[in-house]
């Protein structure tokens, strides 16, 4: 291991000793190794990998020998939908969907005689035109990747490797050239703004910290990623954990703070993983610890599991979560950054502004501030999921369009299918309608359609997504995340996903407009914390920009994009069906009726509307009706079947 | 021992018409008392030892004695592991690292650990029961061998999540926090798993899959036998 940093001269040092040991020639073979190419079998890919690279080294019948090539396990880079990844540096090589027995070919050839292998390279839908770099691919073209840049290059689990990069490099520079007030005043002007969501100016809320009295003050980073449908925190913490703590650090020696805290969900576990070894790691370094590369200044930091519990992610429940009390919030007269945890100054940011930080001291608060729109400077990632073409996360600057960020980097709508809706902010933003898709995408612009920014999560829906249902989905959810302690949300949600309910399943009536926006109105009134408060912005903006949709499941019956269960049938239609008895074996409860010459009926009585059979058949015979009353069957009839295509 | 410590023993002796539950208390309490003496391995065994050999003409209180034997050794195991995780974690205010650390290790929270870590931390029953109920990890009841999760994020849930589910549901025959009657499978929905890209996605113990296609359950879950 290496020894400890006692001077800036002696990291300068490191840094230049782990750069001098790489051969800028030297063949590296990234693998992703985060959760989400994990779930497509990376595991596989980066031991095969492994073994490959071992045994041509062994064998030495190649030109490279084993310490020649290394195989380097490192975070998401965010296209998570093409994954197992592998890059093969130095020519920066991108192949997607890799198998493990694609592996032998990789490094045969890429890694040994220098070829690409074109069957694994991205193609694009449209063109097919094959890409050779990571920046060939319109996924990341349109990217602006500051923060996740990185995760390329890094293993998580190594510090020398973020250290090379020029990691701590902000940190030294705090701690020897610059005084507490200079850091705040630094970040002030960078006007960089909270990541988590509500998007309050972070230079702010420091110097609120700074200020007020009490000790020891606490500065404590929010990954509690609870928001469903967004992982951004999760990437970046888990790629590259260094960053996190770099910024952590700068921000505790700016307020005066020597203990700072990591809130991550248990749901994470590699995620707890890395940040724990990463902290390991820098203390066995001296970057953190007692007096941090010797300057004086020491720093402490614990990491806390969080227990699930989606409301614990705001401030106040986050703080009493960590004190080891039940993770409700409590009001906020005074703020938490002046009375916070065990009633002392705590700064709670989200990971992607802690991760923004050293980037601001490196690159000087002007070159930040010039990024992105007028009140919103810099990057934001977003998680960019639901029915588009390409999901991942995405790294852009503030004021970029929706039209951009789902069409061009997105790929648009898959299937071809007809966009409907984004949804941002999660269970606490609102509905887009297709009518602002020019949109800049900023904290402010989308507070101003109803929506908000959240922690980043862009959830896309087209033609076949029922905004009753999804909305219905939300409120289930908070309701069910509501921790009970006020009463008009703990009451009020219930009553409104019961509306919902009955809204979904045929029983909609003519004052549950009305009462939705009572209830939606007093809820934002009257409850305790954000969760309540912000709680019916998907109802709300539903309301205004998909009535049509209220009305059709309330007045007609029907659902317009077949999706609630009471408003559904599933109908065979005769003339495509071919007595196949595939979909009569799947279903469940036995209600189709037909055999093997004999066209199948399926009967409405005893079907549960499952959607078995929608799924199984393969001509496409079946279809969904809404309003649920499909044609009278007709029995018996005998099956013409199509001649088999060649 | 000490003279409370042995008629603590000869109560459990004479009530030997206890249910097992009864018994696990009792003996809990026995442990609590050794524990509060500082003895750290409470000469339990030689005890019964002597009580097995003065019952050994009576074959059933025999059977009864070695039953409560296995059950005590068991839960001293039970009670060392959990010590060695209050340890390992520090005081009342990481009770919640303790009980995340018991659950991941036992797959559930046994009253037997509240009330030992109760004991241990000083903490009341009911503020750990609290803790326990509030945040969803934790479970108070037993969990099957294999951990089945469905992910019904957002993005799941619109790309079909609710049918995965519901598929799981119908081949286990169980719902959402049930274990199967043999115990083999427990079921549990998650509100997401941060793998928002691949979705529907489920997980099986620690193997996580992506793009599920209601149709394929039935095959992932005959991997886990």
């Amino acid at each position: 291991m290496v020894e400890k940093i006692r001077s800036p001269a002696e990291l300068e040092k490191l840094r230049s000793e782990i750069i001098a040991r790489r051969d800028p020639k030297k063949r590296i073979i990234t693998a992703c190794a985060s959760t989400g190419c994990s779930a497509l079998g990376a595991r596989k890919v980066i031991e095969s990998l492994k073994e490959e690279v071992k045994k041509r080294g062994l064998v030495g019948q190649v030109g490279v020998k084993e310490d020649e090539v290394e195989v380097k396990e490192t975070g998401c880079l965010g296209f998570c939908e093409l994954g197992p990844r592998v890059i093969v540096y130095p020519e920066e090589v991108p192949y997607f969907r890799v198998k493990p027995e694609d592996t032998p070919e990789i490094v045969s050839e890429t890694v040994v005689k220098g070829k690409i292998v074109e069957r694994l390279l991205y193609a694009d839908p449209t063109t097919g035109e094959k890409a050779r770099k990571l920046e060939d691919i319109p996924f990341y073209k349109h990217q602006l990747r500051l923060l996740l840049k990185n995760n390329a290059l890094i293993d998580p689990k190594k510090v020398e490797d973020y250290i090379a990069l020029g990691g701590y490099g902000a940190l030294s520079k705090v701690l020897f050239q610059m005084a507490p007030e200079q850091v705040i005043e630094e970040i002030k002007k960078s006007n960089l703004r909270g990541r988590g969501g509500g998007g309050f100016p972070t230079g702010r809320k420091w110097e609120t910290t700074r200020n007020a009295p009490g000790e020891p003050k606490y500065v404590l980073v929010n990954c509690d990623e609870g928001d469903p449908g967004a992982f951004m925190d999760r990437a970046l913490m888990e790629g590259n954990p260094h960053s996190v703590l770099e910024g952590l650090m700068i921000g505790s020696y700016a307020m005066g703070a020597n203990e700072g805290f990591i809130y991550v969900r248990e749901e994470y576990p590699l995620t707890v993983e890395n940040i724990t070894t990463a902290i390991k790691q820098a203390e066995d370094c001296g970057l953190l610890g007692g007096n941090i590369m010797g300057s004086g200044f020491n720093f402490r930091v614990n990491v806390h599991r969080g227990a699930g519990a989606f409301v614990s992610g705001e401030s106040s429940a986050l703080m009493a979560a960590i004190e080891g009390e039940v993770g409700e919030p409590r009001p906020k007269y005074i703020h938490m950054a002046v009375k916070g945890l065990w009633e002392k100054p705590s700064c709670l940011n989200n990971v992607e502004t802690w991760a923004n930080v050293p980037l601001i001291i490196l690159n000087g608060a002007g070159w930040f501030r010039d990024m992105g729109t007028k009140n919103s400077s810099g990057t934001k990632i977003f998680s960019l999921v639901g029915k588009v073409n390409n999901t991942g996360l995405v790294e852009v600057l503030m004021g970029i369009t929706l039209r951009d960020l789902i069409f061009k980097i997105g790929g648009g709508i898959r299937g071809g299918k007809r966009f409907k809706a984004v949804q941002t902010g999660g269970p606490s933003g609102g509905f887009i309608p297709e009518k602002y898709l020019d949109l800049h995408i900023d904290f402010d612009e989308l507070t101003k359609v109803g929506s908000m920014m959240g922690s980043g999560g862009v959830i896309v829906m087209d033609e076949d997504t029922c905004i009753v249902d999804v909305t219905r989905y939300y409120v289930d959810f908070l309701s069910k995340e509501s921790c009970g302690k006020c009463v008009p949300c703990r009451e009020g949600l219930r009553q409104i996903l019961n509306i919902f309910k009955r809204i979904c399943s045929g029983l909609g009536e003519e004052g549950d407009f009305e009462n939705l926006e009572d209830l939606s109105e007093l809820l934002k009134e009257a409850s305790l914390c954000a969760l309540g408060t912000t709680a019916t912005n998907p109802v709300v903006t539903s309301l205004t920009h998909f009535r049509g949709e209220y009305e059709a499941h309330i007045r007609e019956k029907r659902c317009p994009a077949k999706v609630c269960r009471a408003l559904v049938a599933y109908y065979i239609q005769p003339e495509k069906c071919q007595a196949c008895m595939k979909c009569s074996r799947s279903c469940p409860v036995d209600a189709i009726i037909g055999d093997k010459d004999t066209i199948h009926v399926i009967d409405q009585e005893k079907c549960i509307r499952c959607g078995a059979c929608y799924e199984e058949c393969q001509f496409n015979a079946i279809e969904k009706i809404s309003p649920p009353t499909p044609p009278p069957p007709r029995r018996g009839i005998k099956v013409i079947r199509k001649k088999k295509r060649e | 021992m000490t003279e409370e410590q042995r008629s603590i023993l000869s109560r459990i002796q004479k009530d030997a018409n206890l249910s097992k539950t009864e018994i696990l208390l009792k003996g809990l309490e026995l442990l609590s008392e050794y524990y509060s003496l500082g003895l750290d391995t409470p000469p339990l065994s030689l005890e019964l030892k002597r009580l097995e050999g003065e019952a050994v003409h009576h074959a059933e209180a025999l059977k009864r004695i070695r039953r409560r034997e296995d059950a005590l050794k068991e839960m001293i195991r039970e009670l060392h592991d959990i010590d060695e995780i209050v340890n390992r974690c520090g005081g009342p205010n990481a009770l919640i690292q303790i009980l995340l650390d018991i659950q991941k290790q036992f797959g559930w929270i046994s009253k037997l650990a509240v009330m030992w870590i109760s004991k241990r931390l000083g903490v009341p029953f009911s503020s750990i029961y609290q803790i326990a109920t509030f945040y969803k990890v934790f479970s108070l009841t037993p969990k099957g061998r294999h951990r089945v999760r469905a992910c019904l994020g957002t993005a799941c849930h619109i790309r079909g999540g609710p049918r995965v589910m519901e598929r799981i549901e119908r081949l286990l025959g169980i719902g959402d926090g049930d274990v199967t009657p043999e115990g083999k499978f427990g079921l549990e929905r998650v509100n997401c798993l941060g793998c928002c890209a691949l979705g529907p996605v489920m997980v099986v113990n620690d193997d996580y899959y992506g793009n599920v296609k209601p149709t394929e359950v039935g095959k992932i879950l005959s991997k886990y036998g």
